[in-house]
């Protein structure tokens, strides 16, 4: 090649100089985020000649790190790789927030790229690490090589005008989102609201208050408010008044006739001061009375959306006076919660209460209860009052079915949290009641009273756990419905009635133990709960066990019964780390029967699954091809490629405990390599032959 | 055809390649591989249409300077058109300007070639 085409390192400095004057630049013109780290991203990976990169950003200001931007990589082989800044080369980045560049094959995340070498620079909001930038492999002629000191101070100048940018943009972004939400807010309230200046003009006004004053905004912004509101003295001296004396003021029920309008309205006028209190104007609020809002916002807490809408459309069908009429009663009740409550802290049980009332008012409105009342942890729905339909009966039956049904899945929740189940049980009875508004001058409600509506609350009283009980009068209402099947039960004796209650027990179907969700639902339990300080015994090596036991299980033949029963224990043979690391098998196998039972898990095979999880206590004890099969899954890494690695981070792991020299470190693993074997066919095997080269290799270095 | 190369044809004896991606170590030597094979053929003029190609590195650049090199030799001349201003920029940076040159179109650089 002739001298005067090389490209010489002149024209590589000009070129690293341009692009980071471009980016300099270029920074305060982007507007949003992803488009700013895909541009710097870009530039990074040309200036520098590597091969691919990607940007990673901090995922809601937990430790873990999301693709925000990448070039050239492949993306499908990181799926499912978790990125955290406290793990891997992202920890000393994390540490020492230096650009560092590496060999990638040392890293058990990033390995995934399949690339060789790495150059890594923190993205910094003041001195709090948001993000990095990873670029991969610098390319030459001659193939791909290491990034050098040069690759990683340009690459910490460029991060470091990424900082600066991404901040900014933040700033504005949060700045917009603040005004975008105050508009909304003040968009969304059905009061009216507007603002005037010091000099009496109208500088802001919401929808509600546009309609109000029946005038076009364009009409009413930049006007004085004694032009808008003209032949409104009442209005316009309170403003006035409020100007000067700088006190909120109020009136109740005025008129306002604007354009032709004739609005009733209670309205509130308040001094609008800035941040050193001084006055820059007034700020007027006014909720209209002329339509049925207010008995909407009543309504609404105790009704579905739907009974609203049709008592506003038409308000014949209220009758809130008393009268007399035919009507469903449902009472439900938390069994033992009294004495479960005691057991927890005030805050857990309100909150408890708070999530099983939500998931309860939600089925209710859904089948058009009105939600009569909560008394503690009871709940007492009306199906036919304020409204009736020919469905009253059957929506009752229906939403106690869905109650049930839904708190079974609310309490597999509550179980894998180690939290302690709910059981309700349900009674619904339909008669004669006397509804209307009910109460003292101070406080009147809407409610139901009578006989019917004691003889619901008796049947929930003599419902069992898990049971809905109805009378009668309900069963002769559903029966012909196929949908519903009824039990027979003996009739019961209640306080106030002469003769023995007939009743019945409407049946309900559990749904049968599913896999995937219960793997799913561990897996979950497992990321927010396993020990953050832990760099061994991660979700990822509980991934890896799952894995490696279904690989084995299939090469051995295992049915798909046994392989399904082999992953779940898979999935819990280290959730005892939670708890009690020391006995993590042991707790771990409690902690399985429990979740195993509330999951309706057949009871057969719970000893299955916790023998398995038992058999990986050090030193394993299998007593079957599946116990086997996952202490093999356990501990397949101490034959298979990556084995450096996972010995690093259990030596990590190991030295949260206590200070373990290299030297006890090499002679811990001497021993537990020399004593172990595997014990399926496939690992031995397969695995045998690398576990003896790193036995080999430990030895070697003992002997050095 | 690699995924970098996107398209050849060829129009009044030149050869055009349309590329798409980044114009790195293997975008480069895929266009080389190109361009060597249709030399053998005796033809000598080439046209790159870069208008999927939004980013470029020095080594890309640098594989561009062989070709033109070679093409040297047989008196042959290669030429771009549809630069994004970046690759432009560094097409410039680099000194590849100097030994080829940047079309705004296809017609034009037809013509000129």
């Amino acid at each position: 090649m002739s001298k005067q085409f090389n490209i010489n390192e002149l024209q590589l400095k000009y070129l690293e100089l341009e692009t980071l004057l471009d980016i300099t630049n270029e920074l305060n013109s982007f507007e949003n985020v992803s488009v700013l780290l895909q541009e710097i991203l870009i530039k990074s990976c040309a200036v520098l000649n590597a091969s691919s990169g990607m940007i990673l950003m901090q995922h809601n200001n937990s430790d873990l790190f999301q693709i925000e931007a990448e070039f050239n990589i492949d993306v499908e082989a990181l799926k499912g790789v978790i990125f955290n800044k406290k793990r891997g080369f992202f920890n000393e980045v994390y540490q020492n927030r230096k650009a560092i560049h590496v060999q990638i094959s040392a890293d058990p995340f990033l390995s995934k790229t399949n690339c060789t070498y790495g150059l890594i620079a923190p993205l910094l909001d003041k001195k709090e690490l948001v993000g990095v930038i990873v670029l991969f492999d610098k390319e030459s002629r001659a193939g791909i090589s290491s990034f050098d000191e040069s690759d990683t101070n340009m690459l910490s100048a460029i991060a470091t005008q990424a900082g600066v940018a991404y901040n900014n943009i933040k700033l504005i972004e949060s700045i917009k989102e603040a005004k975008t939400f105050n508009d909304n807010v003040m968009q969304s309230i059905v009061t009216g609201v507007f603002t005037t200046n010091l000099m009496g003009e109208i500088n802001h006004v919401n929808r509600a208050a546009v309609s109000i004053i029946n005038l076009e905004r364009e009409m009413v912004i930049g006007n004085h408010y004694e032009y808008v509101f003209e032949s409104n003295e009442i209005i316009n001296e309170l403003i006035s008044k409020c100007e000067i004396e700088l006190q909120t003021l109020s009136e109740t029920q005025i008129q306002i006739d604007c354009n032709g309008k004739s609005t009733s309205v209670n309205i509130s006028v308040s001094p609008l001061l800035n941040d050193n209190n001084e006055p820059i104007g007034s700020v007027v609020a006014m909720e209209d009375l002329s339509n049925l809002d207010k008995l909407k916002s009543t309504f609404k807490k105790y009704v579905s959306k739907q009974i609203v809408d049709q008592l506003l459309e038409n308000d014949e069908m209220l009758n809130l006076g008393g009268q007399e009429q035919e009507a469903t009663i449902l009472f439900s009740d938390i069994r033992g919660f009294t004495s479960m409550s005691e057991t927890m802290p005030p805050n857990e049980v309100v909150e408890t209460l708070n999530d099983y009332f939500n998931l309860m008012i939600e089925i209710i409105f859904k089948y058009n209860g009105t939600l009569d009342k909560i008394i503690g942890d009871a709940l007492m729905v009306i199906y036919g009052a304020p409204i009736s339909t020919e469905k009253d009966t059957e929506n009752a039956v229906l939403t106690a079915i869905e109650m049930q049904e839904r708190l079974i899945e609310f309490n597999q929740q509550r179980i894998i949290h180690s939290k302690l189940p709910i059981t309700i049980g349900i009674g619904i009875n339909r008669g004669k009641v006397i509804s209307g508004n009910i109460g003292s001058r101070q406080q009147m409600n809407f409610t139901v009273i009578g006989d019917s509506v004691n003889l619901a609350s008796r049947l929930c009283s003599a419902a069992k756990s898990d049971e809905i009980i109805v009378s009668e009068a309900v069963w002769k209402l559903v029966k012909n419905n196929k949908a519903f099947k009824g039990r027979k039960l003996n009739p019961i004796k209640v306080k106030g009635k002469a003769k023995p209650i007939e009743i019945k027990e409407i049946l309900y179907q559990r749904p049968s133990f599913n896999y995937e969700v219960a793997y799913n639902m561990i897996e979950t339990f497992l990321i927010n709960q396993l020990p953050k300080e832990y760099t061994y015994h991660t979700i990822h090596h509980i991934r890896d066990v799952v894995i490696q036991s279904e690989r084995i299980a299939k090469k051995e033949k295992i049915n798909k019964e046994d392989i399904a029963d082999l992953k779940l224990a898979a999935w819990l043979h280290d959730v005892g780390y939670i708890w009690e690391p020391s006995r993590h098998e042991a707790r771990g196998a409690e902690y399985a029967t429990t979740v195993l039972n509330a999951m309706d898990f057949p009871a057969q095979k719970i000893n299955k699954i916790t023998g398995m999880i038992l058999a990986t206590k050090i030193p394993q004890s299998p007593k079957n091809i599946l116990e086997q099969i996952i202490c093999d899954a356990d501990l397949d890494y101490l034959g298979r490629e990556g084995y450096a690695e996972n010995s690093i981070l259990l030596l990590h792991e190991l030295r949260l405990k206590k200070e373990v020299s290299e030297l006890e470190w090499l002679k811990i693993q001497d021993s537990f390599l020399s004593k172990h074997s595997y014990f399926t066919k496939t690992s031995n095997t397969t695995r045998n032959k690398l576990k003896a080269e790193v036995l080999a290799s430990i030895k070697n270095k003992l002997k050095k | 055809m690699s995924g970098f190369i996107k398209s050849t044809k060829e129009a009044n004896q030149i050869v055009i390649i349309e590329t798409d991606g980044y114009l790195n170590n293997e975008g480069g030597e895929a266009i080389s591989a190109i361009c060597y094979d249709k030399m053998k053929s005796g033809q000598n003029k080439f046209l790159i249409n870069m208008a999927g190609t939004k980013v470029v590195n020095s080594i890309g650049v640098s594989i561009l300077i062989e070709i033109i090199e070679k093409l040297q030799e047989v008196d042959g001349k290669i030429g771009y058109y549809n630069l994004a201003p970046i690759v432009s920029k560094t097409f410039n940076i680099m000194g590849l300007t100097k030994y080829s040159t940047v079309f705004a179109t296809e017609e034009e650089a037809v013509s000129a070639l």
